[in-house]
């Protein structure tokens, strides 16, 4: 009988431990977003003052309602969101086909090009930042959007975890596809392709936050008002004699919006496993 | 579909069967479809290959090139041989700055991993909404770019600031964080776990919802205990996933720049001078020398991470397929 | 079937070729003439927003004037600056205009990347400059650049009410180091610190420069860049000056920002601050409060002769560049602009709140009748006390000023003592003396 009377305490014992958990662990990771969210109400030099205080004297909307009227950061929010989706529809489509071409495929000089492939991921920016840039203008494509998203498409970074990802695949499923006589084409788009959902995500949200944050590239190639992008317009708040912390932190914190949104939209597929012996 | 169940259920995890296995079922392929697997594979590379060749191959050799001169847009680069190599070789300061590199990655990827292997575990017991809420939480700090990080974690580490004042409710004295030489290289790698380490999980995450939960439950019957479980199962299953984390993470925090380019200009005392950042601070002075001296820097940083990352390679050897 | 794979790679291929349709998205490349005119593309450093404002002005105000020459405008971040200027210079298309630090000219000239502006302006608008800017602009006797303004590293900004309640007199600012040392321990009182000055190696590296001429009458290298000097006894009382302050307590151990932004002082954490003369426009557009509370005054010296340097005087030119292709036209802005109708300038030293300084006569006098500029307070002692006395900053690699600022730095956190860190700083200039074969290689005027 005492067995009977123990389980109900345990399970709440375990749930609430486990609340306990998820509510410190959230916390400390979202603190300092909290801070630039609110710090984005101070006033302009409110947000440096000693001592620290995180919520301000007066909540003013003005930084947020200002940025958020502001053409240009309408603008600069637009055009980095159509050029990030772009880039990350692009980026799928070349690294998988890469990823799964070393995965599985064998073929001549594979590992010649499999070096090749991840070699630019050591590569210090500073070290072809200037050489690029020449092979860019050369090529006449300054001031486009093309310049934003075409030289990164080809990640080795992406393409690695791809990599990773597709040889953790059972092989058993392949030979079969095979003795049925269909090409690796299909096989990579009917047996990969729809199993890849979890590692789209975490390689799209990963390709959509380089395209979203960068700052030094688009600065070197862009000098049209029209393409400006996120960064460089929050940029604008920085300068070694005095930002403007409360518009800085108010535009990141609005800038930050639409990827929480994507985010949020996009998590569900990392789930449990569809695959392997899900398959049908 | 019989063929499938049996080899997901039956097969022993970690020892794993080899690619022999599979190379054994394209015996029965002809040569002809061998050569049809290069066409398909080059096919599928091409692109990656093109792209790559033109943005990133071509000028990489153009900059090895460079970086026998002394460059010079106006009157003309001057051959010097490996006069720059000889010179950064015999900097101390370079060799400084891949001790701080190495240091700082020492410090951020092995606690990011682990710290990711908690979480992703701790995510996998939650109930569908809350995994759903946590998996947005932990991914959070990613959305903001390095730079807003560096500003947020300055304001966190002044001497009145969060930091010191939690320190103040256990009754410890402030820290004077990003100005003392022996914290402020551990301080800079926190702001640099806490954004790398949602992404970490989340593919941690993913890797092991791959695992099937029938090989726990075998295990478990079989009396094996919560390590047991983590060391035999887990882990060598993760082995490709970890391997990734492993060389990306090492490669990505040894070029870090941004987080000691805000919060301490490469300071105190060039505690967190990291490569880039020497070579950036090189590269902004105006005259040949410097710029010509800061490219070959640059190349010479690109062979030590090469180097190191094949020593990795060859470690974690797991480039060979597994089967479920 | 062979359907699967053509509609993936048919997908694939067709986002590639609209991206590549997107090269037709934007204005593709700079074009040198535009309508008729020729086009002159101007950088300009991003400084503070009333110098963007400014400028901005300025520039549509030449465009409209006449009608043979467009500037194009272009305003970079500080932090992408060098890259971006190298990029270009590499790709064959740098800036025919540029904002040039008076520092970085000898350089430049030694690359070949500036021309020579004599043949490009009149010599009316060279005889115009100041004595005391004339050297910064001069190298072998050409001129190469054309100065807009001066602005003192180094001035030491105190508050007037804080000095008082500390019983101190504030129309009797410190002298001498020591003075300030004790003054910085007076006005340090409860969450206020008395003094704040750099601490962090390349502030340091720049901002000590003044107060390196004032310690030892020289910079730590030999006149004629042969070999360094840094291990001259003189510096070590430079290091324990700034030993002494960061050990006192008396200063914030942590900077938020750096040397460059007055943002502490602002918002009260501090009741005195080394700064630029610059900080004056940040306070009277940022922390207008702060301005009625406070006084300026040269930076004490180190044995209370007022004559002594303790500011260099940092500042902005423009510069043509030697494979510009619009020379004629883009002299032709820089000295409308610059070496015109002084009201232009003058307008600018007012939008400034007169924190720069002039560097021309004719400037001076339009500026002598502006009743805004007479009677400012920071103005008079600023340009009286600290201008005439400021030095030009080296012209050598910031290798050597950084291996000097990371040596103070050591020394005022403990890391080293004062001498070993003069011995290391004097062995890495050596190195970098070597290296560079600098031996010989100083500027002339």
């Amino acid at each position: 009988m005492t067995r009977k009377a123990n389980p109900v305490p345990t399970r709440i014992l375990r749930k609430s431990a486990s609340g306990i958990l998820v509510v410190l662990i959230s916390l400390s990771i979202l603190f300092p977003l909290a801070w630039m969210a609110i710090a984005g109400f101070k006033g302009r030099t409110e947000v440096l003052r000693s001592p620290f205080q995180f919520f301000p004297d007066m909540w003013r909307w003005s930084n947020y309602t200002s940025i958020a009227k502001d053409h240009e950061f309408l603008r600069a929010m637009i055009v980095t969101f159509v050029g990030a989706l772009i880039f990350t529809a692009l980026s799928l489509a070349v690294n998988s086909m890469a990823a799964y071409a070393f995965a599985r495929l064998e073929f001549r000089g594979k590992r010649f090009w499999w070096v090749y492939c991840i070699l630019p991921m050591f590569i210090p920016m500073m070290a072809i930042l200037i050489t690029s840039f020449v092979v860019v203008s050369k090529l006449g494509m300054l001031n486009t959007l093309a310049v934003l998203i075409i030289p990164g498409v080809a990640s080795a970074i992406q393409m690695f975890f791809l990599r990773q990802y597709y040889l953790n695949f059972p092989v058993a499923v392949e030979e079969a596809a095979l003795i049925d006589g269909a090409s690796r084409w299909q096989i990579f788009a009917r047996v990969f392709l729809p199993q890849s959902a979890a590692p789209f995500v975490v390689v799209g949200l990963g390709s959509y936050l380089a395209y979203w944050n960068a700052y030094v590239w688009p600065i070197l190639v862009v000098t049209d008002p029209k393409l400006t992008q996120i960064m460089q317009f929050l940029g604008n708040f920085r300068s070694d004699r005095g930002n403007d912390w409360g518009m800085l932190m108010a535009g990141s914190t609005l800038a930050a919006i639409p990827t929480i949104i994507l985010l949020l939209i996009f998590q569900r597929f990392i789930v449990n496993g569809v695959r392997i012996s899900g398959m049908k | 579909m019989a063929l499938l169940e049996s080899s997901a259920i039956d097969a022993p995890p970690a020892a794993g069967r080899q690619r022999g296995s599979g190379k054994g079922g394209t015996g029965r392929r002809a040569v002809g479809a061998r050569r049809q697997d290069n066409i398909t594979a080059y096919l599928m590379i091409a692109p990656m290959v093109i792209l790559l060749g033109i943005f990133v191959m071509w000028p990489l050799a153009y900059s090895g090139y460079l970086s026998f001169f002394k460059i010079n847009y106006y009157t003309g680069s001057k051959f010097v041989g490996l006069q720059f190599y000889h010179d950064v070789l015999t900097s101390d300061e370079f060799w400084h700055s891949l001790w701080i590199g190495f240091y700082y990655a020492l410090l951020v990827v092995p606690i990011g991993i682990i710290l990711a292997l908690l979480l992703a575990s701790f995510i996998k017991t939650l109930s569908k909404r809350v995994a759903a809420f946590m998996k947005v939480t932990v991914y959070l700090p990613a959305v903001v770019s390095t730079v807003i990080a560096s500003v947020l974690f300055t304001f966190m580490y002044q001497d009145d600031g969060v930091v010191n004042w939690f320190l103040s409710l256990i009754n410890l004295a402030p820290v004077a964080w990003l100005n003392d030489p022996q914290w402020a290289l551990p301080a800079i790698a926190v702001p640099g776990i806490w954004l790398g380490f949602g992404i970490t999980t989340l593919i941690v995450l993913a890797a092991m919802l791959d695992i099937p939960d029938s090989y726990y439950e075998s295990a478990m019957l079989d009396g094996a205990n919560f390590r047991q479980r983590l060391f035999r199962i887990t882990i060598p299953l993760l082995r490709n996933v970890l391997l990734y984390l492993i060389v990306t993470g090492f490669a990505l925090a040894v070029q870090m720049i941004d987080l000691p380019l805000i919060m301490t200009g490469g300071g105190p005392v060039d505690a967190t001078t990291t490569p880039n950042y020497y070579i950036f601070s090189q590269f902004r002075s105006p005259d040949p020398y410097s710029r010509s001296y800061a490219l070959t820097a640059s190349l010479l940083l690109f062979v030590v991470l090469g180097l190191v990352s094949i020593a990795m390679f060859r470690l974690i050897r797991s480039d060979k397929a597994v089967d479920g | 079937m062979p359907k699967r794979r053509s509609t993936f790679a048919l997908v694939a291929s067709a986002l590639f070729a609209a991206s590549l349709a997107l090269t037709a998205c934007g204005s593709g490349g700079t074009a040198k003439t535009q309508g008729g005119k020729t086009v002159v593309t101007f950088w300009q450093q991003k400084f503070e927003d009333y110098q963007q404002a400014w400028f901005k002005k300025e520039v549509d105000a030449f465009n409209a004037s006449q009608d043979k020459v467009k500037v194009d405008y272009q305003v970079i971040p500080a932090d992408t600056w060098a890259q971006k200027l190298q990029a270009a210079q590499a790709a064959g298309n740098a800036p025919d205009v540029q904002t040039t630090n008076y520092g970085n000219i000898a350089a430049a000239v030694a690359g070949g990347e500036i021309a020579d502006l004599d043949s490009l302006m009149p010599a009316s608008a060279f005889a115009d400059i100041k004595d005391n800017v004339k050297s910064f602009v001069t190298i072998g006797g050409k001129h190469y650049a054309y100065p807009m303004l001066v602005e003192p590293s180094t001035v030491l900004y105190y508050r007037k009410d804080l000095v008082q309640a500390a019983g101190l007199d504030p129309n009797s600012p410190p002298k001498t180091w020591a003075d300030l040392l004790t003054w910085a321990g007076k006005l340090t009182s409860g969450k206020v610190k008395g003094m704040t000055i750099a601490s962090v190696g390349p502030d340091l590296g720049w901002s000590s420069w003044g107060l390196q001429y004032n310690a030892c009458g020289h910079l730590p290298v030999a006149d004629d860049w042969s070999k360094s000097v840094a291990t001259d006894p003189c510096y070590a009382q430079l290091l324990n000056f700034y030993k002494s302050l960061y050990q006192s307590g008396d200063m914030p151990k942590t900077p938020k920002v750096g040397y460059a932004d007055g943002s502490p002082y602002g918002n009260g954490e501090v009741a005195m601050m080394a700064g630029g003369s610059w900080v004056v426009g940040q306070l009277k557009a940022s922390f207008p409060a702060m301005i009625a509370k406070t006084a300026v005054a040269p930076f004490p010296s180190i044995d209370g002769d007022p004559t002594k340097t303790t500011a260099t005087l940092g500042g902005w030119t423009l510069t043509v560049d030697a494979k510009s292709k619009a020379k004629q036209q883009a002299a032709q802005f820089v000295n409308w602009l610059l070496a015109g109708d002084p009201a232009i300038m003058a307008d600018f030293f007012k939008a400034s709140g007169f924190s720069k300084y002039t560097v021309r006569s004719s400037v001076d006098q339009a500026l002598a009748s502006n009743p805004d500029a007479t009677s400012d307070p920071f103005m008079k002692i600023i340009s009286s006390q600290v201008v005439p006395y400021g030095k030009a900053e080296p012209a050598y690699p910031w290798d050597i000023a950084l291996a000097f600022g990371t040596a103070i730095e050591a020394a005022m956190k403990g890391n080293l003592s004062v001498d070993a860190a003069l011995k290391k700083a004097d062995g890495q200039i050596n190195d970098v003396i070597k290296k560079q074969s600098l031996a010989g290689t100083q500027p002339t005027h």
